[in-house]
């Protein structure tokens, strides 16, 4: 059938789709979870976060101009959802329609800020260059360095966010207004900035995503739409009963993705991840890794 | 009970006639193609929001694959055109059959789902499409998509020659069959279960609404015109191209779903309008465009969720009352005399705690009795009362707000019934009126109860036209026949026939008999009597209906026996503690106003129930007190 080096290969990058898309689809989640709300415009974010970091490292070079630009674009894209939640959210939380309001002003938000990049920054293809070169050796399959490093990155942070919401007691007041709203502002806590935070938290994970996809490939003013169709096709995959349960999805969807591309072609890869979709929701609407039930 | 007149007799007929007018008129003085281009797309927008409406709005169901309709009739028009060579006419015909297939196809995933899911699933079987649409490039063409689509002809006549005037009264046409389509389906018992489903689920199912069929037809109709306005869209443009997909399409039909007010079909038509010209005024402005759009419609969600045609009806709704309120002010001045000639006495504004009202008082006599009208009527439907009585009693009667001469009222404070018994009380205060008799018909008889019952001092009570309630709403439909007419009672709006509708069965006489209150059908506030309808509610109704069981107070029912709107047996059944002559009377052979209708034998009746009143006071003297005795005994009073 196939090399024993190119199966490696492929599961390997399908590992590090996977480690990408779980970035992607952990602050989806989060954001899911605690505000009964779902972003459309979480993909935008992603593109963003990585026209930020490129405009950074246009002025800056080198590892030490890479890094600043992923720092930089985390805080503004935390910024940016932390004020977004204001104006997308918030007017209407108590409203009965909730859920398909905040899907119209998600779209909404995603399309100011699709053509807010193609107005910034033009319509051309631009890359952010990767700091690291140099590639090792995987059972027979040679796979980049920056690969690895991204990968050890993606889950670093995952492993940081979940500590911080089971451990701190801000995370742990940001689960309590994603359990029971009213207890939590019975205890004092300012549940609307909990919110924003939670929404600022996720567009930081999306940025950090943009980064690394777009020093892998290269971006474009509607490259969003993309992260944006993955993270929903894992989200839906994994369900949300556990932090972990849209990590594992994006695994499988990351290798599901790589094998497919490979075996069926490029254009078929996509609408295989949709059909696995669809069968999922069919059978187990929660998800495969849930029970019906709303916690982080 | 459903109250569904034919459009012709609505009030938007007109302003529809004229727009359909207009539309069919403007190509033929603007033969610029560009004007003509535009109308054909704001056309396409319409029919592809309007039809959403029957899924998102009217349904409940947020189908995000419903642009998807619309390509697969686009696709299946190149494909059937192209590929196979069939005739145009037969593949716009075929391209809705598709949509339908397709529409059928989604249905079966989402109805085990709700909310989000929904949302979710259609989007990804949407993206689906795109991915099969875009890998199939030797059907479809990939992602260039497909060009050169053979053009609709007429015989030898090709649609788009003259300037397009083929396709623009084309798309008109489809757009007029739409509409048509979405206002029957509306009022069919099949738009009611939609409705039904959508608002109160496990009551539907339980009524007998099947969940899974109805879901079915729902997205299956919402699928036959966008299916059809793609395959016109292929034969239009000549070109199929995977956008139609995409995320800026769907945003902008959305949008102008939103704009428009979901829940209502002119409001897309209008908003498609609004939207469609407002992005080919911006077309310059590139991405700015998509921006202020994308503004707007978060504007409109957060700030104005209702929409513009919330908006037009508040607009409406606001010059209906400046105009009504105007009205009354014209007639209060200019026809006193008229008013006077009818009621022997010339009527005067008197200060209350819910504003003024207009009230004649014959000012002679010890005993006073005191007339309420009803809903959307007037004072001077109790003229031959004041004729027959004047001589002996102290009669009063008045307009409630928003009726007859008495100006508009605050439509939160003013419009109910406790707030007419409050003006019953002080009108009883400021005039001096003692201990009255009460006389109420139709929602005066509610308010006559509710001051008798609220404590109010009180000699006697008579009703008319009036199913006393004790348990609301569930005796409503036993006290009342549920007839259309029933449902005009409390609605804002009336058309011309609508009002002709009300003024005949509630008078029970042709136009020019009574001229009076004939006007004053027309002159009523809208917001009088959607607020007393809407507000019947809060009614304390054990209250009232407590009153009657006690039977302190003397107490008449004197009802038509042809009323359209009560139920006889229903009043018959009820437990009264002391009803003059033993259970509800019946006049001669009147209808729901037997004071108007038959006065001579009402007049009669009401005499001798008066004068019995009068002889038990005299013979049992403690009856004197019996209204402050009543209330001091009653706790809730």
């Amino acid at each position: 059938m196939i090399s024993l080096d190119t199966f490696f290969f492929i599961l390997a990058s399908g590992i590090l789709l996977g480690g990408l898309y779980a970035l992607m689809a952990t602050g989806l989640a989060v954001v899911w979870t605690t505000l009964g709300v779902f972003n459309f415009a979480h993909g935008t974010f992603v593109a963003l976060g990585a026209y930020v970091a490129w405009q950074v490292t246009q002025s800056i070079g080198g590892g030490a101009g890479f890094l600043l630009a992923a720092a930089l674009s985390v805080i503004v894209m935390f910024g940016i959802g932390f004020v977004l939640h204001y104006v997308l959210v918030k007017p209407f939380e108590r409203n009965t329609n909730l859920v398909l309001l905040a899907v119209i002003t998600t779209l909404a938000a995603a399309s100011i800020i699709e053509n807010g990049i193609l107005i910034g920054w033009g319509p051309r293809d631009k890359q952010i260059t990767p700091p690291i070169e140099g590639s090792v050796g995987f059972f027979g399959a040679s796979i980049n360095l920056y690969d690895i490093v991204i990968l050890l990155v993606a889950l670093l942070t995952l492993l940081a966010l979940a500590l911080f919401l089971r451990r701190t007691s801000l995370g742990r007041a940001m689960r309590a207004a994603a359990q029971n709203r009213e207890a939590a502002e019975l205890m004092g806590l300012n549940v609307s900035m909990l919110f924003a935070i939670t929404i600022g938290l996720s567009a930081a994970t999306a940025a950090l995503a943009g980064v690394f996809t777009g020093s892998l490939r290269f971006i474009s003013p509607t490259f969003g739409a993309d992260p944006l169709m993955k993270a929903l096709v894992v989200v839906i995959l994994g369900g949300v009963a556990r932090f972990t349960s849209p990590i594992y999805a994006a695994f499988i969807v990351g290798i599901a993705e790589s094998f497919s591309a490979y075996f069926l072609g490029l254009y078929w890869a996509p609408a295989v991840l949709f059909a696995m979709m669809i069968a999922v929701l069919l059978i187990k609407p929660e998800g495969l890794f849930g029970h019906r039930s709303k916690t982080l | 009970m459903k109250y569904a007149p034919p459009f012709h007799r609505t009030n938007g007929f007109l302003p529809v006639l004229l727009a359909l007018f207009a539309l069919a008129v403007i190509p033929l003085v603007f033969t610029d193609t560009y004007i003509r281009h535009t109308l054909i797309l704001v056309f396409i927008y319409a029919i592809l929001a309007s039809n959403w409406d029957i899924s998102l709005g009217l349904g409940g169901v947020v189908n995000f694959a419903h642009m998807a309709f619309f390509a697969i009739g686009l696709y299946s028009y190149g494909i059937t055109v192209k590929i196979f060579g069939v005739d145009p006419w037969i593949a716009l015909a075929l391209a809705p059959v598709l949509a339908i297939v397709f529409a059928a196809l989604l249905a079966i995933p989402i109805l085990r789902l709700e909310g989000i899911y929904v949302i979710l699933v259609t989007i990804a079987a949407a993206q689906l499409l795109l991915q099969i649409v875009v890998s199939q490039s030797d059907y479809t063409g990939g992602t260039s998509g497909m060009v050169l689509l053979p053009r609709l002809t007429l015989g030898d006549y090709r649609l788009s020659s003259d300037g397009r005037i083929g396709y623009f009264y084309l798309a008109l046409l489809l757009l007029a069959a739409s509409t048509i389509f979405l206002y029957k389906l509306e009022r069919s018992a099949l738009g009611r279960a939609i409705k039904a489903l959508r608002d109160n689920k496990y009551y539907a199912i339980a009524r007998g609404v099947s969940e899974g069929r109805v879901r079915l037809l729902t997205l299956c109709a919402s699928a036959l015109f966008p299916g059809l306005a793609g395959g016109f869209y292929g034969a239009y443009l000549r070109v199929a191209s995977p956008d139609v997909f995409g995320l800026g399409f769907l945003t902008m039909t959305l949008s102008i779903l939103l704009l428009g007010g979901i829940s209502t079909i002119w409001g897309s038509l209008i908003a498609a309008f609004v939207i469609t010209i407002l992005a080919q005024l911006l077309g310059d402005y590139g991405s700015w465009r998509s921006i202020i759009i994308a503004l707007l419609i978060i504007a409109v969600v957060v700030v104005y969720p209702g929409g513009l045609f919330a908006a037009l009806q508040e607009a409406w709704g606001g010059a209906n009352r400046l105009k009504t309120n105007m009205l009354a002010g014209y007639r209060r001045r200019a026809q006193a005399s008229v008013r006077a000639a009818a009621m022997g006495v010339e009527d005067r504004l008197v200060e209350t705690r819910h504003g003024r009202v207009s009230v004649c008082d014959t000012q002679t006599g010890d005993k006073a009795i005191l007339f309420i009208h009803g809903n959307s009527s007037a004072k001077e439907v109790f003229r031959h009362q004041f004729e027959a009585f004047r001589g002996d009693y102290r009669v009063v009667a008045f307009d409630l707000p928003g009726h007859g001469v008495s100006p508009n009222a605050d439509p939160e404070d003013d419009y109910n019934v406790e707030a007419y018994a409050e003006i019953v009380a002080d009108l009883v205060e400021h005039l001096k009126l003692g201990e009255p008799v009460v006389f109420g018909w139709s929602l005066g008889g509610y308010v006559g109860l509710e001051y008798a019952a609220s404590g109010g001092p009180i000699t006697a009570l008579a009703i008319c036209g009036t199913s006393p309630v004790n348990k609301y709403p569930d005796d409503m439909p036993r006290g009342y026949i549920a007839t259309p007419h029933m449902e005009l009672a409390g609605k804002r709006f009336h058309s011309p026939s609508e009002k002709t509708a009300y003024a005949t069965h509630t008078i029970g006489m042709k136009k020019g008999l009574e001229p009076l209150l004939w006007q004053a059908v027309w002159r009523t506030d809208g917001q009088a009597r959607e607020q007393a309808f809407a507000k019947l509610k809060t009614i304390d109704w054990p209250r009232q209906t407590r009153l009657m069981r006690d039977g302190t107070l003397p107490f008449a029912m004197i009802n038509g026996p042809r009323d359209p709107f009560i139920n006889h047996d229903y009043c018959r059944s009820l437990a009264y503690g002391d009803i003059w002559g033993g259970t509800p009377q019946n006049v001669g052979d009147a209808g729901h106003a037997p004071f108007l209708e038959d006065p001579e034998t009402f007049n009669a009746m009401l005499r001798d129930f008066l004068n019995e009143v009068e002889t038990t006071r005299t013979a049992n003297v403690p009856r004197e007190t019996t209204g402050a005795g009543r209330a001091a005994s009653d706790p809730s009073g």
